[in-house]
């Protein structure tokens, strides 16, 4: 009788998501007194890298546009920030609150133009534009420090220690990823993914199919530049770099590692993602060649990445154990 | 501006314009057959530089090595292509745009560590052939005669091509490919081995320009990147999927920029993008594609 | 109760995982404990020529010391990383050695950008961090502050005034075009140059500025124009490795060294030109400056470092390795006059140091914790001595005049 409870227990708990979840957040305001400094600043970069990935897959998951070019406007965030807090007075946090903020504006112009287009045409569009970002920064020397970038930022002293940023960290990425839940649920987010199975369709039932692309990309460059004032205050500098296509196939992998078809994905993808390059560059200088492989791997064997494994693993112990439990209530 | 100096800086352009038609010319035709965007076409470009290089060094005391070299360094790169086709690109035919843009951006990180791997981290050179060695005098400025070579090769090719494509079995085949695929199945023509073919043409071209490449420049990692933005830039200019548009799109990209460090010398890596970006915006499929 | 009960033990079973990862287990024998010492640079990619050289240089120094008994009888350990020239990569590689591993002092690196990110994380951390090859004067100059020192000459020398003085010395051509990759490097090295050229003669004029991008190696549209536009001499700013390599290529099928005179500053380096044999396209009869001209060093210290660093790693060093061997030698030296390692005591030694190298006396300065390190330049030739183009007729600049004055450094630093 009592085996059978407990059994019976366990399964629950694996089905009950809420439960995993108030884990998590339990086990994050705990870390610090954990780890050492050093791993956790790995974690805050894991933090605000699964921010930048989640705001990245409310197009690509979601929306189903493919963007060649997030970290335009990640580098955005990140740069607003940056000149907010060295040339000007302003607090900290509005300068952390204005990088989002001037990322969007930005993302709404950019977006006017790429979603015009689709497919392939959007893609490249989304990499001119993400180069030309680039182009400025690196060229305007006189105002973003150029190749150079910006370094040491007025950070208040109540931030300055590792522990208190990672706190800082926590709270906005949390913050974030909750209105990305909610916007992701939303009947707003449900006609964004009738819009990435079928946009046919979808134009046909009255959605105005390119105003909703465009909401998106929009929010999308929001919770990006999120990602990217974060950062800076983080690092205590930015950099052309930020606004590299390859930290945009950064993004894009990790979004895809975690598993695109789930809110859980990008945040998974992201742990992961900074673990293995880590891990792996310890070791060897081929650490690309590894990354590489693990891509071509992921694209032909596992498309769902490691979500979408998990869930389809699960779904049919879940489906089991839900059936199991109609017919136990009764004992 | 006097006549010698545009002469001189139009020939310039026209040369650089000519290696980066080859690899373009190889990205458009894979895009228009397989409706695939190659990404990783500038890192096969490397890879035949590289192996254009090992064959000049390794053959040096060979007389005319150069020149085999252009035989077979690219016929080796088609072998390398056709690799990948078989194995890796055939599994995702079928699948979404976003798939085949990770697979291949995959294979940039491979192809690049493997070259890293197998020829190290330093720079490499390889010697001016002859007789294409020497300058000639044009309009009373000395102009070296291997970068007219380079236009020489650019416009062969091209034509090459064309014949191949309009007046050949094989190219009509392959046209009814790229126009309809069921169409041409159900003709009984055997599909997946035009397309491995077509990419082992795409790459045979990307290995023809990394053998050109070095005799006027370094073969170096790196190299991928960058070339191919700049195929990027002048496949949409001419139309993904077009070759005359290739051809017309590397020559305009070629002289805007070697024009445009007369004029503006600081953004003229931008107006690359912005003509790109106009591009897709008023007619994405470029100057010479077809609208879908 | 018991559903709690589970539920806090699964709990704590994960925090007593992510306690054992980041468990950092104390150093067993506190006794010989290592003195650690950082070093981030460009250890692969196109530049890793120089990281794995100055590391080599470092190994060099370290197994000389350790084997005579160490610094304070604990031996020296250098932990190198690699920094991909990306800025962030090579900060979150400092934060990493200095958290993690606990070096006690970081050295490196090649790229500017990098160093001056790793300089205001070393500020913040109060660390010190010393420059072994970035050559931008800015770091020192208006970035400068107290736990960062440079031992290695820098931009306004090797860029700028060095090529300038010895260009007034030699041939005093009055009109120069200039060309330079197209970033704060690029800009810096020629303004430098300007400012002190156009003081010795000043009625020379910089007729025109080419700026490919960085990055750059086909200069084929860049060279027709400075071959067309009637110029003495022509005047690479910062533009070194493959993409100079390619440039003297095309530069020579133009002949444009036999048309005007070259100032190209990084034709010194052996690290490009030690591969380039007789025959082979090089920049003929160029004005170069040069970091360590080894070939023309008579001391006999410097010779065994050469056959050292070639016996370790199979090509001949980069002036980066030099530098770090005094670098390591500088350290020892601070760290047994202070009789601790004790980073702010350090400082206060280091800062008024004058280091006894096989190049001479090499003084730090303290306005700008700059090593006064000499510059040679001279004609590039081939010799029979040497396989590859060299300077030749060598001199040599010492002393403060081919830097800015601190006085300079000072109204920099104002603005």
């Amino acid at each position: 009788m009592e085996r059978m409870e407990m059994k019976g227990f366990l399964e629950r708990v694996v089905v009950i998501k809420r439960l995993w979840l108030a884990m998590a957040v339990a086990f994050f305001v705990v870390l610090p007194f954990l780890i050492g400094k050093g791993w956790l600043s790995l974690v805050n970069e894991m933090l605000i890298m699964a921010l930048a990935a989640s705001g990245l897959n409310l197009m690509l998951g979601y929306t189903g546009m493919v963007s060649f070019g997030p970290a335009g406007l990640y580098a955005v965030g990140a740069y607003t920030t940056a000149l907010f807090l060295t040339k000007t007075g302003i607090p900290f946090v509005i300068a952390i609150v204005a990088g989002p903020i001037v990322a969007g504006a930005v993302g709404a112009i950019v977006g006017w133009f790429c979603v015009r287009r689709t497919h392939v045409y959007f893609a490249l569009l989304t990499l001119a534009f993400a180069q030309i970002i680039w182009t400025i920064i690196f060229e305007w020397y006189g105002f973003t420090g150029g190749d150079n970038g910006i370094v040491g930022m007025p950070v208040p002293d109540l931030l300055m220690s590792i522990s208190h940023y990672y706190y800082f960290s926590l709270v906005v990425v949390v913050i974030c990823l909750i209105l990305l839940w909610m916007i992701g649920n939303s009947p707003f987010g449900k006609i964004l993914q009738a819009i990435r199975e079928n946009p046919g369709r979808t134009e046909f039932i009255g959605i105005n199919v390119k105003r909703y692309q465009l909401i998106a990309f929009v929010l999308s460059s929001a919770f990006l530049g999120a990602a990217g004032s974060l950062f800076c205050g983080f690092s205590d500098s930015v950099f052309p770099d930020y606004a590299h296509w390859a930290k945009s196939t950064d993004m894009i992998v990790i979004c895809l590692l975690g598993g695109m078809y789930n809110f859980a994905g990008p945040i998974i993808g992201s742990i992961v993602y900074i673990l293995l390059s880590k891990l792996i560059s310890s070791y060897t200088m081929y650490w690309m060649l590894f990354l590489g492989i693990i891509v071509v791997l992921l694209v032909l064997f596992m498309r769902g990445g490691i979500m979408g494994f998990i869930s389809e693993k699960l779904s049919s112990k879940i489906q089991e154990i839900r059936l199991r439990g109609q017919y136990d209530t009764g004992s | 501006m006097r006549i010698e100096v545009i002469a001189a800086q139009a020939l310039s352009g026209l040369s650089v314009g000519m290696v980066l038609f080859l690899i373009a010319a190889g990205l458009s035709i894979i895009f228009g057959t397989l409706k695939v965007l190659n990404l990783a076409h500038g890192s096969i470009y490397m890879v035949g530089a590289f192996i254009c290089y090992t064959f000049t060094s390794t053959f040096a005391h060979v007389i005319g090595v150069f020149w085999w070299t252009l035989i077979l360094a690219p016929i080796a790169t088609a072998l390398v292509g056709g690799l990948i086709e078989i194995f890796l690109l055939r599994r995702i035919y079928a699948e979404e745009m976003l798939y085949q843009y990770i697979l291949t951006f995959g294979l940039i990180l491979v192809l690049g560590e493997m070259c890293k791997l197998i020829w190290g981290v330093g720079y490499h050179t390889v010697s001016v052939p002859w007789p294409v060695n020497g300058s000639v005098p044009i309009l009373g400025i000395s102009f070296p005669v291997y970068n007219l070579f380079l236009i020489g090769c650019g416009i062969a090719v091209f034509v090459g091509l064309l014949f191949f494509m309009h007046y050949t079995g094989l190219g009509s085949t392959i046209r009814a490919v790229t126009y309809n695929r069921e169409m041409a199945n159900a003709l009984g023509i055997n599909v997946p081995m035009v397309y491995t073919g077509v990419f082992m043409l795409g790459c045979w071209l990307a290995g023809l320009a990394g053998t050109l490449m070095p005799p006027m420049s370094v073969v170096a990692l790196g190299a991928d990147m960058e070339v191919i933005i700049g195929c990027f830039i002048i496949v949409v200019i001419g139309g993904l999927g077009s070759l005359p548009g290739a051809f017309i799109g590397a020559i305009i990209l070629g002289l805007l920029t070697s024009f445009g460090i007369f004029i503006v010398p600081r953004l003229a890596v931008a107006f690359g993008f912005i003509l790109m970006i106009i591009i897709l915006v008023i007619r994405p499929w470029g100057l010479m594609g077809k609208p879908e | 109760m018991k559903k709690m009960g589970i539920l806090v033990s699964m709990l704590l079973v994960m925090c007593m995982v992510a306690w054992g990862i980041g468990f950092v287990p104390e150093a067993a024998a506190a006794k010989k404990k290592p003195i650690l010492i950082g070093h981030v640079h460009a250890m692969s990619g196109a530049m890793s020529m120089y990281g794995i050289s100055c590391a080599t240089g470092g190994e060099i120094a370290i197994a000389e010391i350790n084997a005579a008994g160490g610094v304070l009888g604990r031996p020296l350990k250098q932990i190198s990383r690699d920094s991909k020239l990306s800025p962030e990569t090579g900060l979150r590689e400092s934060k990493d050695l200095f958290l993690n591993k606990r070096v006690d002092f970081l050295t490196g690196t090649i790229s500017s950008a990098v160093g001056q990110a790793i300089s205001a994380y070393a500020k913040r951390a109060k660390k010190i961090f010393i420059i072994n090859i970035s050559q931008s004067s800015r770091t020192t100059e208006e970035l400068g502050h107290r736990y960062l020192f440079r031992i290695d000459t820098n931009a306004v020398p090797y860029f700028g005034y060095g090529p300038a003085l010895a260009l007034a010395q030699k041939w005093a051509d009055k009109k120069i075009i200039s060309l330079g990759f197209d970033y704060e490097m690029g800009h810096n090295g020629l303004r430098v140059f300007k400012e002190k050229y156009l003081q010795l003669v000043p009625d020379a004029k910089i007729i025109d500025e080419l700026w490919p991008p960085l990055g750059t190696t086909d200069f084929t549209p860049y060279i027709s124009k400075i071959a067309n536009s009637g110029a003495d001499a022509f005047f690479l700013s910062c533009v070194y490795g493959g993409g100079e390599l390619a440039f003297t290529k095309q530069a020579w099928a133009f002949g444009l060294y036999d048309k005007m005179h070259a100032v190209q500053p990084c034709a010194g380096d052996v690290e490009t030109w030690g591969k380039v044999k007789k025959g082979e396209p090089y920049p003929k009869g160029a004005l170069a400056t040069c970091r360590y001209p080894f070939w023309s060093i008579e001391d006999p210290k410097s010779k065994a470092f050469v056959e050292e660093h070639y016996n370790r790693v199979g090509f001949l060093p980069s002036y980066g390795a030099m530098n770090q061997y005094f670098i390591i030698y500088a350290l020892k030296e601070a760290i047994e006059k202070v009789g601790a390692v004790d980073t702010e005591k350090i400082v206060d030694t280091l800062e008024t140091m004058v280091l006894d190298t096989f190049v001479g006396k090499v003084p730090i300065r303290t306005c700008d914790h700059q090593a006064i390190m000499p510059t040679w330049f001279g004609i590039m030739k081939f010799t029979p001595d040497l396989p590859f183009p060299h300077i030749t007729e060598v001199e040599v600049l010492r002393g403060e005049s081919p830097y800015h004055s601190c006085e300079q450094i000072r109204k920099l630093r104002k603005k």
